[in-house]
């Protein structure tokens, strides 16, 4: 067990974060393997940002253990941050130094900083380089914290919704960047995001915050194996009875027929009931909408 | 290395605040023109050179102390500086640094050219020049620190507030009593040795604070209000006890004060 951790990336363990009478997270467990990439999904207010500052070592977590390459964040953050690059989510540089000035600044504190794989990866964004942060537009500040993250070539890659405000052309950027740099590398990256289409096809394993509640904690093919989206016409009248034997998570029906996300068995021996591929943010919805009428 | 970095980028963006010291060392030199007598001029333009160029220093320090972290930590940029491989005391001292050196800089543009103008640089030596150093650094860094750990605290908006109020308000009550019964006992040298112990101690306190504001209360605003608080009412309390005992220890084995005796009624 011990030497496992040892050489995980993340390790979280029981991990509950409180402020005053509210809880934010509780008792959140997961572990990220080397190489992977583990999205964490939620909705706003669900944690996620409490979650990623104890990962950090910007917050000390009130329960529970945190930890990166086997050693406790809180305690060693300095030297954990030698491993790790971090995009925020609010793009944080000092707003009154350029581009070159901020390369200038973080260069000079990383042994392995690789200048030449900075300067193209600002080439490639077409930043100006000598404009004060604070004066870019949200995607170049974006891509400028993307590319001081990857400056000193880290085995670990801490992403907060990076693609938050971007537009399409700009979010394209980011996950080209992250595909080269995992083809290139096998980076370890952990995300969370709320682009579900634009991770799909990037994330290994998936993480669900709800609440503070750490939902689904699975790998991507476990998770599409696992449910399935059926739908039905309305000229076939499907009864919820007729669904209950394969454990529905979520359903609806209307004039238009109907559809639902189904946890077990085969729909597809059942008349007129059509199976599709799931998406990620169909199944994101359905199992957190499923969790909120739950809870409500 | 590390620290001067931190130093470095606290000055981006700050530069624009020498061109004003300059501006106020000019305005210093042109007093020299519009005294007729050439002596009293320079003795005016000397003093008021050092004297403005000492209070914007300090002016600049508790500017500089009163944004350095908390603002920060207000717009939510602090985490930049927490994601690079840096030991809180590298951020922090880097900081300090930053500070103090924007500080003196700016002091020195400002008295510089009447000092040299003058001619006072003929007249003093190595001791006053040190004299005026040593408080012009001295206050800075005071100020510094102790703006730093008040804008904290206001940013924060928490309860922790009222001790703080709390501990001040003691700290000056108890100092005051103190200083009052060596005034009674004549002890005035005493006195000021009492204050600049008590200065000390409370300025190397608001450095703890503020070290300790970054090295455990981090990106949280709440948590860093906590530290500096806890840190600087223990900080108080202790310098009290220093003070308490300096001054039982200063009138117990100080001479009784002489006191005017009695004329006799007798007539020779």
């Amino acid at each position: 067990m011990t030497s496992q951790v040892e050489i995980l990336p993340v390790a979280c363990c029981q991990v509950g974060v409180r402020y005053g009478r509210t809880q934010a997270v509780e008792e959140a467990t997961f572990q990220v393997e080397p190489g992977q990439v583990y999205a964490l999904l939620g909705r706003n207010g669900s944690g996620k940002t409490s979650l990623v500052r104890c990962l950090l070592g910007h917050q000390k977590p009130t329960a529970g253990r945190v930890e990166l390459y086997g050693q406790e964040v809180w305690s060693s953050r300095q030297v954990l941050m030698h491993r790790v690059g971090v995009v925020a989510e609010e793009p944080d540089a000092p707003p009154l130094m350029t581009t070159r000035q901020l390369v200038r600044f973080c260069g000079g504190l990383y042994p392995t900083w690789d200048q030449a794989g900075v300067d193209g990866r600002l080439s490639r964004f077409r930043v100006p380089l000598d404009l004060p942060f604070g004066r870019l537009s949200r995607g170049q500040k974006g891509q400028v914290s993307l590319a001081l993250a990857l400056g000193p070539k880290p085995d670990l890659l801490v992403l907060d919704d990076p693609t938050l405000g971007l537009d399409a052309v700009a979010r394209r950027e980011v996950y080209d960047e992250l595909l080269g740099e995992l083809a290139e590398r096998g980076t370890t990256v952990f995300i969370t995001t709320h682009d579900l289409a634009g991770i799909e096809g990037l994330a290994d394993r998936i993480g669900i915050l709800h609440q503070g509640r750490l939902l689904v904690d699975a790998s991507l093919e476990d998770l599409k194996a696992r449910h399935q989206k059926v739908s039905w016409a309305p000229t076939q009248a499907v009864d919820p009875g007729d669904l209950a034997p394969f454990a529905p998570l979520w359903s609806r029906a209307g004039s238009l027929g109907g559809e639902a996300i189904l946890t077990q068995g085969d729909p597809s021996q059942v008349p007129g009931m059509q199976v599709h591929a799931l998406s990620l943010e169909e199944l994101f919805v359905a199992l957190v909408g499923a969790e909120t009428e739950v809870a409500s | 290395m590390s620290i001067l970095a931190v130093t470095r980028r606290e000055w981006t963006g700050r530069r624009n605040v020498l061109l004003l010291a300059l501006g106020i060392g000019v305005i210093m030199v042109l007093g020299l023109y519009f005294e007729p007598d050439l002596k009293t001029a320079h003795e005016k333009a000397s003093f008021m050179g050092v004297f403005s160029g000492t209070m914007l220093a300090w002016v600049i320090a508790l500017m500089f102390g009163a944004t350095m972290v908390s603002r920060d930590l207000e717009e939510r940029r602090f985490g930049f500086l927490l994601n690079q491989p840096l030991h809180p005391a590298q951020i922090f001292l880097g900081k300090v640094l930053a500070g103090l050196g924007l500080a003196l800089a700016s002091g020195a543009l400002a008295s510089l050219p009447a000092v040299l103008l003058s001619g006072l640089w003929r007249q003093v030596g190595l001791r006053d020049v040190g004299s005026v150093l040593g408080v012009g650094l001295a206050g800075s860094l005071s100020l510094l620190l102790l703006f730093h750990a008040v804008s904290i605290q206001v940013r924060s908006r928490s309860l922790w507030l009222l001790l703080d109020l709390a501990a001040w308000v003691l700290f000056f009550g108890v100092v005051r009593w103190l200083s009052l019964r060596l005034i009674e006992a004549g002890a005035f040298p005493e006195m000021l040795h009492l204050w600049l112990v008590l200065l000390a101690g409370v300025t190397l306190g608001l450095g703890l604070a503020g070290y300790l504001q970054v090295a455990q209360g981090r990106t949280d605003l709440q948590w860093s209000h906590r530290w500096v608080s806890v840190t600087l009412a223990s900080t108080l309390g202790l310098m009290l006890l220093v003070g308490a005992v300096d001054v039982a220890w200063v009138l117990k084995h100080r001479p009784p004060a002489v006191k005017a005796q009695p004329r006799s009624s007798r007539i020779h």
